[in-house]
Parts: C-alpha cells; structure tokens; sequence
C-alpha cells in the first residue's frame, strides 16, 4: 500500500472547497486498534492508514451522519463527504447510489485495493493481545506482524478474514481516485457454512437458529454497523404496531434476525460488519450469504455492482422464478 | 380519536345464501357483547331499500359513529353501504363490510363452523372500524375527448359515437387503412347483407368527421395518467407516400418493379400486391402506402434507375426520405378495441392446412367467395391437374375452438353461423356440389340463427355430426377421415375442398397492449372485464373501455352493441367534464421515508413520484403518491422497508388489531 499516495491525494482532496471532510482509518489508541477518522484538513492526513486491520467499513459513516434541524436561514451544508473504501466496502457505496441513500454528487470515493483483512480475534487467539503499539502489514502472500522490533511473518490463511476468504470484489467498484494498483483476484472459497447448512434438514437448520437466535441479546449493534440498515426510523423500534416486542427471548429475537436478513435481501453486499460485531458471535454472515446466493442463483442478480441497476427488491418481471413460494 | 366508538353491526341473511349455513342471530347476540358495539340487528336482505333504512335509522337514534355490514364482498355491496351511511350524516369511509357469504357461508356446509367463522370476521371487523379514518373523495377535471385503439368495426362505431355526442376522438390504426376483418367478409350471416355495402359508408364517416381525427397506420406508443387525464403518445409510420399530396390514383402500384408480387394481408395471402398498395380498393383513408419490408428501394436501396413510383406518380407523393412521426395529446377515456387473430390452422397439423392447398380456413374462402376477391368471387381450386369447380366440399367446425389440446377451451362462437353462411352462399355458386359441414354441436343461439340454420340445410347442406380425425391426399383428392357418431359409421370422405371453421384467438401482439394499459386476461387470454355480468365493457383500470372482440369473440351486432356501450360509459367522464378519485389511496409519511425509490419502481401504475422536499432546512427526497393514479392496491406497502407508505383505510395499525382478533396472534 502506497501511503505516500493516499495522503497525497487525501491532502488534495480536503484541500478542496467543495469538500466537508474525508472519512479513512487510523492507528487506534492500543495494540491492534484501528479508529475511524474524520480529516477536515491537510493537517488530519498524516494519521491515515490503511493496513490489513482496517477491517471496519466506513461506508456506514455517510448515512450515520444526523440532518439535525437547522435554524431558519441556514443553508445545509452540501460539500461532499470522502470516503476511503475497500473492494467489499465500496459494493455498499455502490448500492446506496442504487437506493438513492446517497447520491453520486455528494461522495468522493477514494478507492483501496484490498489483499485480504485479518480477523483480530484470530490474531489475538494465536499471537496474543497486547496493549503496546503494533503494526500488520501486507507482506507478500501473507501477513507481517511488527511488534517491539520483532518482524513475525504471519501465512495468509492463518489469520484472514472469513469474508476475505470469500471474497469476489477486492478491488473498489466504483472510485474517484484509486490508491495504488488493483490487486490481482483470488479465487474465492466454497460459501463456508453455507452448504453445510443446507444439507441440514429443516430441523436440524431450526435446532442450530435456536441455538444461534438464544444467544442475541438484542443489542442492535448489526443493524447499527450496517451500511445499509439506514432508515431514520427503523420498523423494529416502533411500537404502534409493535412488530416485535422489546422482550429478549427467542421468539422475539428470532422475529428480529430473521426480518433484518429479508431486509436485506438483495441487498447485503457481504462486508460481514453484522458478523464482526456481534457481542454473542451469532455466525450473522452466514443467513445474509445464504440469502444472497438465492437472489443471486435464483434471478441472477448481485447488489452494490452497478449504479443504474433497478433496485432487486422493487423490481419484477413476469418469469421471476416463484417455487419457493408455499 | 376523540369520539367514542358507538359500532352498528348489522347482519345480512342474504335470503337463505348466508342464513342456511351461519345462524345470524346468534352472530348478532355475540357482536352486541363485543366492546363498543351499540346495535346489533340482522335482516333478510341488507341492502335493500328496508335494509339501508334500519342502518340509517339507527344512526340517528343511537348516534352510531361506526357501521359494520356483515354480508357479501365488498366489492358487491361496498360503495351501497357507503352511499347510506353518508346520508344518514356519518364519513362514508367508517364502514367495515364482513364477508360472510364468499368466504364463509358459501364455502362452508356445516352451521356450527359457518357461524363460529363469521363471529371471528365480525370480531375482526369490529377491532378494524374503531380505528378507520374519515376520508374524502376528490374530484380532477376530465379532458373531454377519447382515445380509440383500433379501427375495426367496434373501434370505428365507437369512435362515430362519441364524435357525434360531439366530443373530440383520435381513433388509432394499426394498418394502413380503417375497416378491420369485417372489411374482408362477404357477407354477414344471418341477414346475408354485404359486409362492405354496411361498414364503408361508416369508414368514410369516420375518416370525414369533424370530431374525428383519424390516425392510421399508427400505433400507441405510451400511455400514462389516470382517467379523465391519460397521456397518450402515438407513433405515425412512414408510408413513404405523402399523406396530403396522395390522391390515390395507383399508378405508383401500377408501375412498381415489383408489382403483385407479395402476398395482399387483405385477401389473406391468396391475392397479390406490390410494395407500393392499397390495402383494398375501398381502404379509407384512400392512401398509398410503401411496404418498407417488401420496397425493393427501401430494403436494397436501390430499384433500377431510380423508383418508378416516384416516376410516375404526378403528384409528387412518394416520399422515401419520410420518418416516423410521434403525435402527443391528452384524453379523458381510452377505448380498447384491438380485435383478434383467426385461429392459426397449422396448429392442427392433423388437417394438413401446410401440406395441402385445398384445405382452406373460413377467412380464406371469405375472401374466395368474395366479388372484390382474388378470383372475383367464382369458387375456382387447382387440383394439381388443372382449375376446376369444386364438386365435393367439406366444412369442419370447432377448428381451434372448444379444444384443449391447443389450448383453446371456449366457443368462438361465429363459426357455426359463419359456416352455415359460407355453405349457403357455396351453394349459390356452385348448385351441383356437394356440400357437408362435419360438426360438433350447432350453436344458433342469436337472432334469426335457427331459422338461417334451417334454411341451409333446406338447401341440400348436410350436415354430419363428428369431429375429423384426420385429412389425407388420395389421388387428386382430399380424404377426410371422420365417424359419423349419429350412426356411428366411420367414414373416409374423399372431397375436392376442405374449409376449416377456425374459431378466434386473442392477438399475437396483445401483450404489448395490455402493458400499455396494465389490462389482465381472462383464463381464455382475452381480455377481461371489471365483472362479467354488470361491467362488462370496463375494465380494472378506471377510464379504460373493451369493445369487441379484444375482450372474446363475438359477431358483429355484439360487437356493435358493446361499441356502442363502451362509447357510453366512456362518455360519462367526459360528459360530466369531472371525475371522482377514490379516497382509499397510499399515503406516505415523509418524516419516515427515507426516498429509496422502491415504491416508486414496484407500483403498477406509476402512481408514485420521488420529490424533495425541505426537512428542518435540509433538501431530502420521499415519496409522493399521486392521489388521481393510485388505485390502492398496497403493492407499494410491502416493499417499504420502513413501512412509511401504507394505503388509507388497510393501514398496519389498522389490520393488525384485525387478523389479531381473527386469533391468528396474540
């Protein structure tokens, strides 16, 4: 990764007038840690990484952002938000143009060809936390940690991220400025857990939900990561009528799951942010791949690919396959 | 809501159709128990002018607030209801209406189960009514003019009506020229007057009417809005000929380089044109077209020296630099009157129609029979040898009609007639043939059918009851293989000309018709109707007319008949110069709706708009529904993933408390 180029051009980019500040990552405040930053100026440049533990997507961050009443008079401020993004995180991008969630004018899209992310819990569990500054580095096939001078090579397998393993989209997308040379793509793992899942049968699928749905302690952080969980008023807080009850069991928690992953049918672009953040570690990833690979086996359509496409779930033709309808 | 709910529960017997199987009064003794409900009564036939009375009445009295009518569909006796309890002072739309009958009484025989099921609808339906809104109907104004599509004899008698009322009508044909199938009849049973000595005289109106203006040649590209206001957009095709300077002399068809050389659409293939034709000598408007399909010029770009049309024609008309032209205008009413397809007799290759020359369809031998048809009119057939009379004839009837291995359940229901007609007029010219019509059953149901049926067989028509398996050549003859199952003889019939009665199809190109107008058909692929019995030329969407035979097959009085109903009712909007727009629509909450677009793609009639709108100083974009298109149907509803478009009156808040009640969930 050339950082010399992403902080030239990030330097570039707020420098601009029309442009509110850029949103990219940074070193966090210990051991593994990596922040998200907002840099309003050259100044800010300086802190922007990227690096295999700027896993999180960034995306979210455009329609997190609040349009808090103005006072009368004021004008909204319309400078454009940038944006670092991924292979993965710029599909969201993507499909937030689709859903009008964002429109083209408002984002610059700073693209990072992307080798792989590591899972940090993986690297926890075999090197171990640590408190002290350190760093990861790309480093050949495979992984490089830095930590107190020590180099130790890491091989790729070892440490990356589930959704790296399945990775169709390393490179960005859609971008305005790409960062470095696209990355060359890898042939992407069986759809892990999926299969398996499917060769379950009905009960066997329902007693491990059971199980996975009795763990969720409703605390909403998938919906709240999601880049494309965005409505200002989400259906599943509302109370009149009240679609599930605030009681955390499996009824209700079931309700919840399997409303987020129909909502996201057609729409998931598999950053796995859901799967990553969850305090229960319910394997989310793999209801929302499942569902993906029916829209995209089924009527042949991938979200968060092209802009002009017509939304998958408002869109219809009269051969659409329907056997699955009871 | 403010008021109190004071609930009205009234409970129709509708004669013995719901009271045999649901025991109404113990379903009224268990509404009065419900919360809020004040009245309970039940009454033989509620909406009777007695029935609607007992409900008004009671409004007064008890100043009910709410009205639950447990009956039949709502789609029967909804608007009744409505009718009556706004004139007893209350919104119209505080009306619940419980099908007891279609989804209950009808479908259930046992009267404990029948009556427990409408105590669960009535229960459900009170849980609903509290929670209704008033609404209001709103009236838009209505282009006072009308859209006909299609120039046949249900098009032009449509359009002739509505002009002579004396409103403006663009009347759109496909072809180059006004008439339809019944220009290309002889002559029309039972009567036996000729098809054009009744229609031109109607053709010339309608091109020469004031009111009319006649788009031929044409086709409906687009057609957007909402009654009393679509938006019509029509692409006139090059003919190639300069429609003012034409005057229809013929010496471009004359002196074409390719003259009669391909198959004339009018005398169905057996006649010949050239690229340069009139359709037929009394095509209206009597104006030459280029067939950009066959014109040497146009498809090779080149012909000889240069076109001799353009050579020839002194009035300077031909025109080969000629483009498409696209007309836009504004109508208050469509009417559809796009006809049909004769049945495709190769579809039934058991009678060798492809193989075998002399085995013809009805609409053929119209042509044949025909004084202005290729043989002007003598029954002349090659039998491989030489041009002969025919001495043996067979007619076949149901030749794609009442038969499901081509999937053609229904009866076409002209050709029993059109046959009996052909073998008439068959006899006329040829006096020493013999004549047999092999049938299933015989239809003569209409006026002066029976007694037309009788004369033909009078005439030394047999007739022979059994359906052919099969024809096949033998010598220079044709063979029908058939059982007569009167006598249940086998047969092997050897005859010199076979016509197929083939019945009548809906048209290959319907589809991109009913995309236009987001019509539906019916099982047998016409198109249907609002209800089969009371509106039958309407349509699902408001403003938008069938007549003839787009909507089934029909003969000519009939088709005329319902012209002359789908003038009506199209008239109707025009005429009042306003039309009322239902208050049951989708609305949207613009402080949820995140402008996604999602309703906006999934409405079948882009009803719904994005607009942006000023939230707390920033510019935002929701969906807006356009109140005039919207039909209600709650398509949008479920695709919002934020649940802020919902249709009045079936709103969440309102159904959940219903299908709760139902106890489906607690």
């Amino acid at each position: 990764m050339d950082l010399e180029q992403l902080r030239k051009t990030a330097a570039e980019v707020v420098a601009r007038d029309d442009v509110k500040y850029l949103i990219g990552w940074k070193k966090g405040s210990y051991g593994y840690r990596v922040a998200p930053v907002f840099v309003e100026d050259a100044a800010g440049v300086a802190e922007l990484i990227f690096s295999p533990l700027c896993t999180a997507n960034l995306t979210t961050y455009l329609t997190l952002v609040e349009k808090t009443p103005l006072p009368r008079g004021q004008e909204a401020d319309k400078r454009k938000v940038a944006l670092m993004v991924k292979g993965c995180d710029s599909r969201a991008v993507v499909q937030l143009l689709v859903e009008k969630g964002i429109h083209r004018e408002e984002v610059i899209v700073i693209g990072c060809p992307c080798p792989g992310v590591v899972d940090q819990s993986l690297l926890v569990e075999k090197y171990g936390d640590t408190e002290e500054p350190v760093e990861v580095k790309w480093n050949g096939d495979g992984f490089m940690l830095v930590r107190g001078g020590e180099e130790i090579k890491i091989p790729r397998d070892e440490v990356l991220a589930e959704k790296c393993r399945l990775c169709r989209y390393p490179n960005p997308v859609i971008s305005d400025h790409l960062i470095g040379a696209e990355v060359e793509k890898w042939s992407p793992a069986e759809d892990s857990g999926v299969s398996e899942l499917d060769a379950k049968d009905v009960d066997g699928r329902w007693e491990y939900w059971e199980e996975q749905f009795n763990k969720c302690i409703r605390c909403y952080s998938c919906r709240n990561v999601c880049p494309l969980c965005y409505c200002q008023d989400c259906i599943l807080d509302r109370l009149n009528p009240t679609w599930i009850n605030r009681a955390v069991n499996f009824s209700e928690n079931t309700a919840f799951n399997i409303s987020r992953a129909f909502h996201l049918a057609g729409r998931c672009i598999e950053c796995g942010e859901c799967e990553r953040v969850c305090p229960a570690n319910i394997p989310l990833g793999k209801i929302n791949r499942k569902m993906a690979r029916e829209v995209r086996e089924k009527y042949g359509f991938e979200p968060g690919l092209d802009p002009e496409a017509e939304p998958f779930q408002a869109s219809f033709k009269p051969d659409d396959p329907e056997d699955f309808i009871l | 809501m403010t008021e109190k709910p004071k609930i009205g529960v009234y409970v129709c017997h509708c004669g013995i159709n719901i009271s045999a199987t649901v025991d109404v009064e113990t379903v009224a003794d268990y509404a009065l128990k419900l919360p809020n409900v004040e009245v309970a009564r039940t009454y033989s036939y509620m909406c009777s002018d007695p029935g609607q009375s007992l409900i008004k009445n009671d409004i007064r009295e008890h100043g009910l607030n709410r009205v639950i009518v447990a009956s039949c569909s709502p789609r029967m006796h909804e608007p009744t209801f409505r009718k009556a309890i706004k004139e007893a002072g209350i919104n119209p739309y505080y009306l619940e209406m419980a099908n007891i009958r279609e989804q209950c009484s009808w479908v259930h025989h046992d009267i404990d189960e029948g009556t427990a099921k409408s105590k669960k609808l009535v229960a459900a339906s009170v849980a609903k009514v509290r929670l209704l809104e008033a609404l209001e109907s709103k009236e838009v104004d209505a282009e006072p003019s009308a859209l006909v599509i299609g120039a046949g004899i249900a098009g032009i008698q449509a359009a002739l009506d509505i002009a002579d009322a004396g409103f403006k009508v663009y009347l759109v044909e496909k072809t180059p020229s006004v008439g339809g199938r019944m220009a290309q009849l002889d002559k029309t049973f039972p009567t036996l007057d000729c098809s054009a000595c009744i229609l031109t005289p109607k053709m010339v109106d309608c091109a020469s009417h004031p009111n009319i203006e006649l788009l031929s040649y044409s086709e409906v590209e687009e057609i957007g809005g909402y009654i009393g206001n679509f938006d019509i957009k029509v692409r006139k095709k090059a003919r190639y000929v300069d429609f003012d300077k034409c005057t229809g002399c013929g010496d471009c068809a004359a002196e074409c380089r390719v003259k009669d050389r391909f198959p004339s659409e009018f005398d169905m293939g057996m006649g010949k044109r050239s690229a340069v034709y009139l359709p037929f000598p009394q095509a209206v408007p009597a104006k030459y077209t280029i067939d950009p399909e066959s014109c040497l010029y146009l498809t090779k770009g080149k012909c000889g020296k240069g076109p001799k049309c353009a050579e020839v024609c002194q009035a300077g008309a031909i025109n080969f630099d000629q483009v498409d032209e696209t007309v836009e205008f504004r109508v208050g009413a469509v009417i559809v009157a796009t006809g049909f397809d004769p049945f495709d007799a190769s579809r039934k290759p058991e009678y060798g129609y492809s193989d075998y020359p002399n085995v013809i369809t009805g609409m053929e031998m119209e042509r044949l029979v025909s004084a202005s048809g290729p043989t002007g009119g003598k029954i002349k057939i090659f039998n491989g040898k030489e041009e002969i009379e025919p001495k043996e004839v067979a007619f076949i009837k149901c030749v794609g009609s009442r038969d499901e291995s081509v999937g053609n359940e229904y009866c076409s229901r002209v050709c029993c007639m059109y046959v009996a007609k052909q073998a008439h007029l068959l006899r006329d010219k040829l006096p020493d043939a013999n004549i047999r019509v092999y049938y299933m059953d015989v239809r003569a149901f209409g006026k002066g059918f029976e007694e037309f049926y009788d004369r033909v067989r009078r005439e030394n028509v047999r007739y022979i009851r059994g359906n052919p398996s099969e024809i096949f050549k033998r010598g220079d003859k044709l063979v029908v293989k058939v059982e007569d199952t009167l006598t249940a003889t086998p047969l092997e019939d050897e005859v010199d000309l076979v016509v197929l009665g083939v019945g009548l199809e809906p048209r290959a190109d319907m589809r991109q018709t009913m995309e236009l107008l987001r019509l539906s058909q019916s099982p047998d692929r016409f198109f249907l109707e609002a209800h089969p019995k009371l509106r039958p030329v309407d349509t699902a969407t408001d403003g938008v007319f069938l007549a003839g035979c787009c909507q089934g097959p029909k003969d000519i009085p009939d088709t005329v008949a319902q012209a002359k109903g789908a003038a009506s009712s199209a008239m109707i909007p025009l005429a009042r110069g306003k039309v009322v727009i239902s208050a049951q629509v989708a609305t949207v909450d613009e402080s949820t709706c995140r402008g996604c677009g999602f309703c906006v793609n999934i409405c079948p009639y882009t009803a719904i708009e994005l607009v942006t709108v000023n939230r707390f100083g920033h510019e935002v974009e929701v969906a807006r529904v356009n109140e005039a298109l919207c039909k209600g149907c709650g398509s949008c509803s479920p695709g919002c993933l934020s649940d802020s478009i919902q249709p009045k009156s079936f709103r969440d808040r309102q159904i959940l408390p219903q299908i709760a009640a139902l106890g489906v969930f607690k």
